[in-house]
This record gives C-alpha cells, structure tokens and sequence, in this order.
C-alpha cells in the first residue's frame, strides 16, 4: 500500500507540490491571524509567523523527502543528464562501450557454452520430473547402464512414477544412394515419447503399438537434423521406407528441431522400438515421478523393486566368478534427477580437466582488463570535467550524489556494452562450440538467448559498471572544492595523472600475462604440428571398410586380398594396404606376452599390437630399420612372425640382433612361438603427444578374425578423385558393404591440433585485445597529459630544448610505466603459465624466446601509442605553446 | 511556563495521533490544540510538524481530504484511520512502558 501511495506521488507530483504550498500558506496566514489578534502590526505579524515557521522550502523540502518521491526524481534526473554528458563526449564513450562489449561478451559466451552444455532442460513436458536410474557397485562406482529386467521390474511401479522409460543406443547400417553408412540410432521403449510428452513435428511417435518383438512393420523416426541432412527437409519422407542392416523400416515421423532425446552427449539420426533390438542386455532407464514426489521417497519405494528385479537375475549369473556375482547381487539403486538429460559420455573437455578453468581465466582477464581501461577513460575524462564538478559542489550538491550520478554514467555505458556484449557473446559461443566439439556429430549446443543467459549478462554489466566506475567516481567526487574554483589552471584539470599511470602499470602487466600465454600456446602448436611422426604424412588415405551385412564374409580371405588388388589397380594409387587398426585410431589393442631373458626367465608384459597386411609399413612411410616386412608368404599355415618396434627392441631384447628371436603370447605356455622377422623405426600411434611405446604387430593373414579392416592407402598426388573412385570399387563389389570414415591422415592430425588450436587462438585473440585496450589506454592518458602541459613544453623549447629531448622527455614517461608494468607482470605472468604446463608440447612455461617475444610487442605498441601524442606536442611552435591556457 | 521540550521525531508522531483521535483537524490546528493542551509547555516546531504529518500519511495511519476551513479557506484536514488508531494504541502502550521503566530508573536513589 505504502508503495501505492507513493508511486501515486510521483505522478501526482505538480499537484503534490501545489498542495504543499497551499498547506503551508494557509498555516500561515492562520499564524498571522493570531499574531494580529495578540496586537502586533500586519507587518510584523506576518514576519513573526514566518519566523515562528521556520523555513519554508525546507519544509516543503523535508516533505517531498518523506514521500521518498526525491530518489525515483533524482535518478531519472541523473539518467538523462548522464546520457546527455556520454553524447557530449562521443569518442570516450564509443571507446569504453567497445571495451565493456568485448569483456561481457566474452564472459556471457562462455557463461552460454557452459549452460548449453550442462545446464539446460529438456524440452519436453515438465522436465523437473524427470529421474534417471543409475546402479551403484559396493565399492562405490556407479554405472548407467542397468539390466533389462530392472526396467520390466521398475515399469510396474504406479506408486511413486507416471511412466517409466528405457533406451540403448546401437550403430546400423544404413543403406542409402551413394552406399552404406553406420548410423547411431536409439531404441526406444514405447513409453519413451508419450511419458516424455514431446509431440512430432511430422507423423506420428512410437508408442508402445510398435514396441512389440511380433510388429508387423518395423518403424523408425527421424530427427530433425539426421531429416535435414539427409533428406532435406523433404515432407514426403513420412511412410518412405529405409533399409537398415538389410532390412526395410517405415520412417513414421520427424521430431522437433529442438528435441535430441535423453542424452545429452549424443543425438542419434534415428529412433526405432526397443523391441526391434534382438538381445537388449543393458538399457537406460529414465522415469517421470509423479507430482509432489521427492527423489528420496522415490528411491525409498523402488529399492526393493530394483533388488528384486537382480534376485529373477540371479539364475543367469550363477556360473559368474563368486566375487563378480556378489558385486552384482549386492548393487544398489541410485536416483538422480534428470532435468537437464543423461550423458552417457563424460565431457571431458569440460568437466574434467583444466580448459574450463583456463578458458574462464582468460576470459576474466579480458573482462578485467576493459574494467580497468575504462576507469581510466572515466578518470581523465571527470579530470577535464572538475569545474563542472566543482560547481555542482559550491552550490550544495552533496558528495554522494555526485558520486550517484557518476556511477549512473557508468552504469548506462555499461549496459549499453552488455547489450552490445550479446552480439559478440552469440559470435563467441559459435566459435567456442565449433573449436570444443568439431568433431562429434549432432551435438546440440546452439546458441540460445533464454533467462539465464540474459540474466547473467544483465548481472555482469552492472557489476562491471559498478565496478569501474567507482574509483573514478569516489576520485571526482572528492576534489577539492576551493582549489576547484581558485586555481585557474585546476579549472582545467591536473597536469598530470599519477594514479592513471597506476592503472595503466596494472593494465599492461594484465596484458603481459595474455601475450606470454598466447605466445606459449602458439609455439606448442607448431612444435606439435611439425614434430616427426615418424611415418609419411603426405597423400595417405583411410577408410574403414565393413563387409559385415553382406556375404562377402564368407571368405574374408579372398575378400580382402579381392579389395586390395582392385583398390591397387586404381590409377592414381601408389600402395595400399589393411589394418585393423588405423594409425592414429583409437590406440590398438593389447595383449599380454612373454619373452625370454637371457638370465633364462621370461618376462611377462602388457604390450599394444596390431594386425596388418603385406606392405603396410611400405604404405604408410614408417621406416624398415631391420629384416623384413610382411608378404603373401606369411600365410595361415605358414610359421607364425611379427615385426616389433624400436622401442620394442629397447625394452625387451637389448643390443644383439632382434631379428630371429623369438617371443610367445602369455600364458600359452611357449615363449618361442612367433618369431621376429622385422624391425620397423618408432612411430607416434595413438597421440601426438606420447613417446613411442614399444609395439608389435602380426600379419593380417595369421589373424583374419576381425570383420573390419582400415584400409591404408598412398596416393600420387591430390586424393579427391581417387577417393570417389575407391569408393566406387569396393561398393561394386556389393553395395551393401559400408565404406565409411574416409579420411587423410592430415585430417586426422588437424583433427587431434583441434584443441590445442583453440587455445592458440584464443588465446592469440584475447592477446591482441588485451594489447589494443592497452594501447588506447596509454593513448589516451598520455594523450591527456600533453595537452595539458603544452605550456610546459612551450617554456622549455624557449629555453633551448631540441625537439628531440622533449619527445624523450615524453617516451621516458612512457618507458617508465611499461617497466613497473613488466616488472609487476612477470612474476604473475609465470605462476599463471606453470598451470599451462600440461597442455605445452616442446616448451617450457618459462621459455625465455615467448617471453622476450611478448615484453617486445608490449614495448612497442606501448611506444607507439605515446609516440602519436608526444609528436603533436613536440610540432608545437614555443609562441603558441607559451601562449597557450 | 517552562522552556519548551525538544520533541523527538517519534513522540511527535504520538502527539499527532492522539490528537487526531479526538477530532479530524488541519495542521494548523494541531500545532494549536498541541500547545493548549500541554498548558505550553510543548511549543512544537511549527516546521517539522509537516513533514511529520505526510510521513504518517504515507504508512497509512492518517488520512487527508481538503475541505473548508471556519472561514472559508481552503484547508487540508487530517483524521486518523482505523490502522492509526491501532497504531496509536501500541505506540501509546510503549511511551508508556518506557516512562515507567525511567521513572523506576530515577526512583532508585
């Protein structure tokens, strides 16, 4: 009511203050009565009341006060003066929103990235509803994924949930025009869509009709990126019918561009029934509480339910190791909400390690160092207006409304730089996402303006304002008020700017501490990118090649000798050859294997393997150090052989000849069984990053049980056309065979630079930013002073003074403010590079070439944005310096 | 007649509403009645009574209309509400307490 009754005030306000006057003239004319009753002339009368009153406009004034009106006024009035003073000064403004813009922004977009990435909630109905069901083992791990007959058991429960659903994600072959591709595809329970409450875009969702083993159609749906990719967003894809693994499925509708599923690290092309899954072991298991349920109370209820689903279990793990069983029988049910979806995937990138610290770091920094260029923008800025200040004051402005008014100011430019600041914050979080996660498909992470995005970018910039506007503010508030107007030369503003230059130190060692990491971050890229791989990068092609779905695996022998002869014939094809695993894939496999020592014992270790054809070493340029490579004579029935790495040499059989000797794979009892027939040069294999581990590898004819190869191949030159034609080849074979994957290995080493590249270049871009801002800032203060001390210069080239002596005079100034800046810089600069540690290659933090590098770049452009001023002053005429006010 | 009393700012808005819960009266007219009553001993500062009286119209505990005055000013009359007058109670039960607990205070030699 109260507030009521003021707001009503504040617009009644010429009435407000019309009655005042009018209560107050009646009371005195009331008073004068009196007075003229007791005997006392009109005059005096009316004199007598008005002393007896006290003063009027105060009390007029003390009465506005009580409505409390005066503070919504004096902040509308501040509001329109602060805006018409930032018109006024055009180039400081423009200058300091630019700052403040790129500072918010650049916090705001990673704010965004982190609340796309962890933060947001479905969109589906009532997404705080949502639970998801996790087991946890005795010792303590938890897992996601739980036993079907868990979710049968859960299904049941009416009690505590409205609906309980289950999916598992599977890879299908999907044949389309061009061949066979792997797809990702959830199957999904028939209470997925409807407990979840999302409704299609086109067609209709599975349900629980088409969930059942005996369906008569098997269905699908697609999602809305898979439909756009694929097929266009062409509407007549609703009842198109696909193959998938060889068998047609009817598309029976499209989901909305917003929904992914559940799993927040992953969208599938595709949704079909659980029940087209031959033997789903392991689900996901998701469920809506009812409304009102707490998560406790819920796991309460469907404890019991959850053990006796592992008890109907327990026929099937009888033959399991009796430490395993009880570590099943002994799991318990876990709860956690699902609001924002499950990730069946650990973001490491965001989660686990340091980038998310080191990113917000430099973001912080940017943000600090626009905070500090600004207040020192402001504060020559409130110099030049002291006498406007100095005014205000004399006529009885209190400190603390200056002080208001200033911080008004401050804040309109800095809101006016947060809105600014979601511009560059929507660009920012494109670029951030694209260097984060460039290589998964389908993640869904674009950029969305909702509350908390707004609202933190709304807190930001008024704590920004706040933040560098009140130094400036407090300093201008306090000047002193006689000198202000006394001193004619203070009318002005002070010569000179020690506490600027404070600032200014602060903000150049700020810069120096981006520029060393950059400089860091840029030279481990290139040390990374041209670090000896130990094999032949140029005009190397990978594919990968399933022949699973087709019948060609009748006889993988002659299949694959039949791919490699045909892809050989090939015009344009210098060599190629297959392996299980690609270099630089997913980082082989291991296996345990005994050697024989020459004290007599064997040695036992864990060491990587992999499986490949004649000629692989050949094709992918690793070098034959030793004996032989593999050839078609290294058959089936022939004696079993390997060729190891140098490393392998290294760790296991010392100096003599490795080639003739011999070692077994552990626990077959033999340790002579495969002999060494070759000796290859080290390689990188898994990471860029690592040291050659020691490696064997054993001919793909000995060991043809995997159902999918890589094929290797060196092209003669640009790979573009041979590719389409490899492709060509083998689909001809049988087109249901899926050749996917394709890639070059320069590809795949980009790919691995993809994270050290972000931080190179953002780092780099936050550099030059913090440089630019410095730049101006000195620029600005340095400018600032020159002016003022025209007469100074004036009256020392008139005394003699050479050109020369004043700009050094100036550049001193200058060089001195970049010293305490480095100075102060330095230290802070290499605490912060040590956390860098980890992700340098070939670098030390403290490596003396970076830092020489960026204390350089900050001396130079710090020199030449004092240069620019303290030329024009030097090109004065000592008349017109002399002369000057 | 002694020399007035300072008053503080709460003790004024007491006055104020006692006095208004006898009758609705003009500003000018609780200054008046005030001094009368306390036989003069409380000469109220004639210009803090304004601000006093648009305080307590704006929490509600008195009400303005703007009516005739005797002869035939225009005059802004106050008169208190039923939360004034519920104020006035609790405001009257602490003056009250305080001066009993002064006047034991003093009492004890």
């Amino acid at each position: 009511m109260k507030l009521f009754r003021r707001l009503r005030a504040l617009f009644g306000k010429e009435q407000l203050y019309q009655q005042l006057s009018d209560e107050m003239t009646f009371h005195l004319e009331k008073q004068t009565e009196q007075n003229i009753a007791m005997g006392m002339r009109p005059e005096e009368a009316r004199y007598a009341a008005l002393r007896k009153f006290g003063g009027v406009e105060q009390v007029k004034e003390e009465c506005r006060d009580a409505w409390g009106v005066n503070f919504i006024q004096s902040t509308i009035q501040d509001v329109s003066y602060g805006v018409r003073m930032l018109r006024k000064n055009l180039g400081v403004t423009v200058v300091a929103v630019i700052s403040l813009a790129l500072g918010i922004g650049a916090n705001t977009a990673m704010f965004s990235v982190t609340n796309v990435m962890l933060l947001r909630a479905l969109p589906v109905r009532n997404p705080q509803q949502l639970v998801e069901f996790i087991r946890r083992d005795p010792d303590g791990s938890m897992m996601t994924n739980l036993p079907y007959a868990v979710f049968e058991h859960l299904r049941k429960n009416t009690s505590v949930l409205s609906g309980v659903f289950a999916f598992t994600s599977d890879t299908r072959i999907l044949r389309s025009g061009a061949g066979s591709e792997p797809l990702t595809i959830h199957e999904v329970s028939g209470s997925f869509f409807p407990t979840l409450g999302v409704n299609p875009l086109l067609g209709r969702a599975i349900d629980s009709a088409d969930d059942r083993p005996d369906a008569e159609h098997q269905v699908v749906g697609l999602t809305y990126s898979f439909w756009s990719s694929q097929f266009g967003r062409d509407p007549s894809v609703v009842g198109a019918t696909v193959r998938l693994n060889g068998a047609p499925s009817t598309v029976i509708g499209v989901m909305p561009p917003d929904f992914f599923g559940v799993d927040r690290s992953r969208t599938p092309g595709m949704w079909a029934p659980l029940a087209s899954d031959p033997n789903p072991d392991e689900v996901w298991v998701l469920g809506r509480l009812k409304p009102g349920v707490s998560i406790p109370r819920a796991r309460a209820q469907l404890e019991p339910q959850f053990h006796q689903a592992l008890e109907s279990l327990s026929d099937s793990t009888k033959n399991w190791p009796a430490g395993e069983r009880d570590r099943f029988l002994g799991e318990k049910l876990v709860v956690q909400s699902a609001t924002t979806g499950t990730s069946g995937m650990r973001w490491e990138y965001w989660e686990y390690s340091n980038t998310l610290r080191i990113l917000m770091g430099m973001t912080g920094l940017v943000l600090l160092i626009s905070c500090v260029n600004v207040a020192n923008l402001l504060m020559a800025r409130s110099a030049a207006r002291s006498r406007e200040i100095g005014i205000r004051l004399a006529i009885g402005a209190g400190r603390l409304r200056i002080v208001r008014q200033l911080l008004t100011e401050n804040l309109i430019m800095a809101l006016l730089g947060g809105v600014i600041g979601l511009l560059v914050a929507a660009w920012g979080h494109r670029v951030l996402v694209a260097f984060l996660v460039g290589n998964l498909q389908g993640v869904p992470l674009s950029f969305r303006l909702d509350e908390r995005v707004l609202g933190f970018s709304l807190a930001l910039s008024i704590l920004t304002g706040l933040v560098s506007g009140v130094l400036p503010a407090l300093r201008a508030g306090s000047r002193d008020l006689v000198a202000a107007i006394r001193d004619n030369l203070q009318l002005r503003g002070p010569t000179r700017l020690p506490f600027a230059r404070k600032l200014l130190a602060l903000q150049v060692a700020l810069s120096l501490t981006l520029l060393i990491g950059a400089g860091l971050f840029v030279r481990s890229l290139r040390n990374l990118g041209s670090t000896d791989l130990g094999l032949a990068r140029e005009n190397l092609v990978l594919m990968k090649v399933d022949p699973s779905p087709s019948k060609s695996l009748r006889d993988p022998r002659r299949f694959w000798n039949q791919v490699v002869e045909r892809i050989g014939a090939l015009p344009g094809v210098r060599s190629v050859s297959i392996g299980g695993d690609a270099v630089f894939g997913n980082g082989g496999w291991n296996n345990g294997i005994s050697v024989r020592q020459p004290d007599g014992t064997e040695r036992q270790s864990q060491v990587a393997f992999n499986v490949v054809g004649p000629g692989f070493f050949y094709t992918v340029g690793i070098p034959l150090v030793a004996g032989r490579e593999f050839g078609v004579m290294d058959q089936a029935n022939a004696p079993r052989v390997a060729v190891v790495n140098q490393a392998f040499v290294r760790k296991f059989l010392g100096d003599d000849n490795p080639v003739g000797k011999r070692f077994g794979n552990a626990g077959a009892g033999s340790s002579s069984q495969i002999e060494i027939v070759g000796v290859i040069g080290d390689a990188r294999y898994g990471d860029l990053r690592e040291q050659p581990s020691p490696m064997f590898y054993l001919p793909v004819l000995q060991n043809l049980d995997n159902r999918l190869y890589e094929v290797h191949v060196r092209t003669a030159g640009n790979s573009a056309a041979v590719i389409a034609a490899m492709r060509r080849e083998i689909q001809a074979m049988d087109p249901d065979i899926s050749v996917y994957d394709v890639r070059t290995i320069k590809e795949v080493i980009n790919g691995l630079l993809q994270h050290d590249r972000m931080f190179a270049v953002l780092a780099s871009v936050f550099g030059i930013l913090a440089l630019l801002l410095t730049s101006i800032g000195i620029y600005g203060v340095m400018a600032y002073e020159i002016t003022r001390r025209t007469g100074e210069v004036g009256i020392r080239m008139a005394l003699g003074a050479r050109r020369g002596d004043v700009l050094w005079m100036f550049m001193r100034e200058t060089l001195l403010v970049l010293a305490a800046g480095a100075a102060l810089g330095l230290p802070a600069a290499l605490a912060s590079a040590h956390v860098l540690r980890t992700l340098l290659f070939g670098l030390d933090p403290s490596d003396p070439v970076t830092l020489v590098w960026a204390m350089a770049t900050l001396a130079i452009a710090g020199a030449l944005a004092a240069l620019l001023p303290a030329r024009r002053a030097t090109k004065v005429e000592p008349m017109v310096a002399l002369r000057y006010e | 007649m002694g020399k007035s009393i300072d008053l503080l700012q709460g003790t004024l808005d007491l006055l104020i509403l006692k006095t208004l819960a006898l009758e609705p009266m003009h500003g000018w007219g609780i200054s008046q009645r005030i001094q009368q009553i306390s036989q003069d001993s409380l000469q109220v500062q004639q210009g803090s009574l304004y601000p006093a009286l648009h305080r307590l119209e704006l929490q509600g505990w008195i009400d303005s209309e703007w009516g005739a005055s005797d002869n035939n000013r225009k005059a802004k009359y106050y008169r208190l509400t039923d939360s004034g007058r519920k104020q006035l109670e609790v405001e009257t039960a602490k003056w009250e307490r305080l001066s009993s607990a002064v006047a034991q205070i003093l009492a004890t030699a």
